[in-house]
């Protein structure tokens, strides 16, 4: 068990802050982008030996999704659109490793976080923002780390199972 | 009577509740979404077969269950409010970081010195620093943090490989140990009050007699 839908889902969330800072109509071309690569990526046939690396690219892109949102400067278009191509990307590949690619309706919901996240940016919360973005950074840091692991994690079976 | 209070994430609040607070509502009600969120997409995973039950209800709830680590986390959000800006925000982000920190060396096994004592000396030193106000430097108020939460990281992390879903443990954890952290800043709130210094204060003092508790008992006493 390595998450499920949990780190795509996470990582839409990531991107969602990160495009809140974008401008003009940044943020729902990046949504777009978002949906279209993921749901190409998802159908594709992402080989199983893949998998650690799907997830490590997941978790490194929840890493710089979250960094975004420390940044002072307002996302440039491209910059916004290069972002959600790559959450995509990474998005589509977990998803398509998982049993159930319906997995993936549950996670891209939560890029939609970036219109109150954008609205709380705007009210001169940023602030709030970085604060989830740090949890966020933790957390991915903490599980791209447990591949690393010397021990079996509790998601492998072990010499008892 | 017009009183400054608190300045939480560049809103200066005066008089009691005149100008509310807005950052703390929107942390709390952004949280609350997503915490709604990530449950949704993790509704429940029990055990799954191998390793410990795990998963993002366990590592949610888990935090609520120590008291130990829940007085210091409550007492990090109200130091941080005793504090002010750029603190008040500050701690919360830089404990969960290096609690992460810790849990990497609990996860490769680096042996970590005295790490009940250390958790017993963080509520002990976390309740005096409310109970006394101590307005400590930035960095000096960093530095204690950051030191405390690899101790209670290091904790933790010794028990996280063998969960059978890692990932929402983790999400769980560090998502409920923020909530702890925003609910001691709440409680800060109460500063804005007439005579909430002295609750809050007081409550310093009870986390404080805690942390002598486990201190005794960590001693062996």
């Amino acid at each position: 068990m390595r998450g499920g839908a949990l780190p795509p889902a996470l990582l839409c969330g990531a991107l969602g802050l990160g495009l809140a800072s974008a401008e003009g109509n940044a943020v729902l071309l990046g949504l777009a982008v978002l949906v279209v690569t993921a749901c190409a990526i998802a159908l594709a046939p992402v080989p199983g030996t893949w998998s650690d690396a799907a997830f490590l690219g997941c978790w490194t892109s929840i890493i710089a999704s979250a960094a975004i949102v420390h940044g002072p400067w307002a996302l440039r278009d491209k910059v916004a659109l290069a972002l959600s191509l790559n959450a995509g990307v990474w998005t589509g590949a977990v998803i398509a490793l998982t049993p159930s690619k319906v997995e993936l309706l549950e996670a891209l919901p939560l890029a939609l976080c970036a219109w109150p996240a954008a609205w709380a940016r705007r009210r001169g919360q940023a602030i709030v923002l970085k604060v989830l973005a740090s949890w966020l950074i933790a957390v991915a840091v903490l599980a791209a780390t447990l591949q690393f692991l010397p021990v079996t994690p509790g998601y492998l079976p072990d010499h008892m199972d | 009577m017009r009183r400054a209070a608190l300045d939480i994430a560049g809103t200066v609040c005066e008089g009691p509740w005149e100008r509310k607070c807005t950052a703390g509502r929107v942390t709390a009600g952004i949280t609350l979404a997503i915490a709604l969120g990530v449950a949704q997409v993790t509704p429940t995973y029990a055990h799954m077969g191998t390793g410990l039950p795990g998963g993002f209800e366990s590592g949610f709830r888990h935090p609520f269950t120590g008291w130990d680590h829940l007085l210091a986390m409550v007492s990090v959000g109200i130091w941080g409010a005793f504090l002010g800006r750029p603190l008040i925000y500050v701690l919360p982000v830089i404990f969960p970081a290096m609690m992460v920190g810790g849990a990497i060396l609990g996860m490769f096994s680096v042996p970590l010195p005295l790490i009940e004592l250390g958790i017993a000396v963080s509520v002990l030193a976390l309740g005096l620093c409310v109970c006394l106000a101590i307005k400590a430097p930035a960095w000096g108020a960093c530095a204690i943090v950051a030191t405390f939460a690899v101790f209670h990281g290091d904790a933790h992390g010794v028990e996280l490989p063998s969960a059978a879903n890692p990932v929402g443990y983790s999400v769980g954890f560090v998502l409920a140990t923020g909530l702890l952290h925003v609910f001691g800043i709440g409680i800060g709130l109460l500063n804005a009050r007439p005579k909430g210094v002295l609750v809050t204060r007081s409550l310093g003092a009870a986390v404080a007699l805690a942390g002598g508790w486990y201190l005794c008992l960590a001693l062996g006493l």
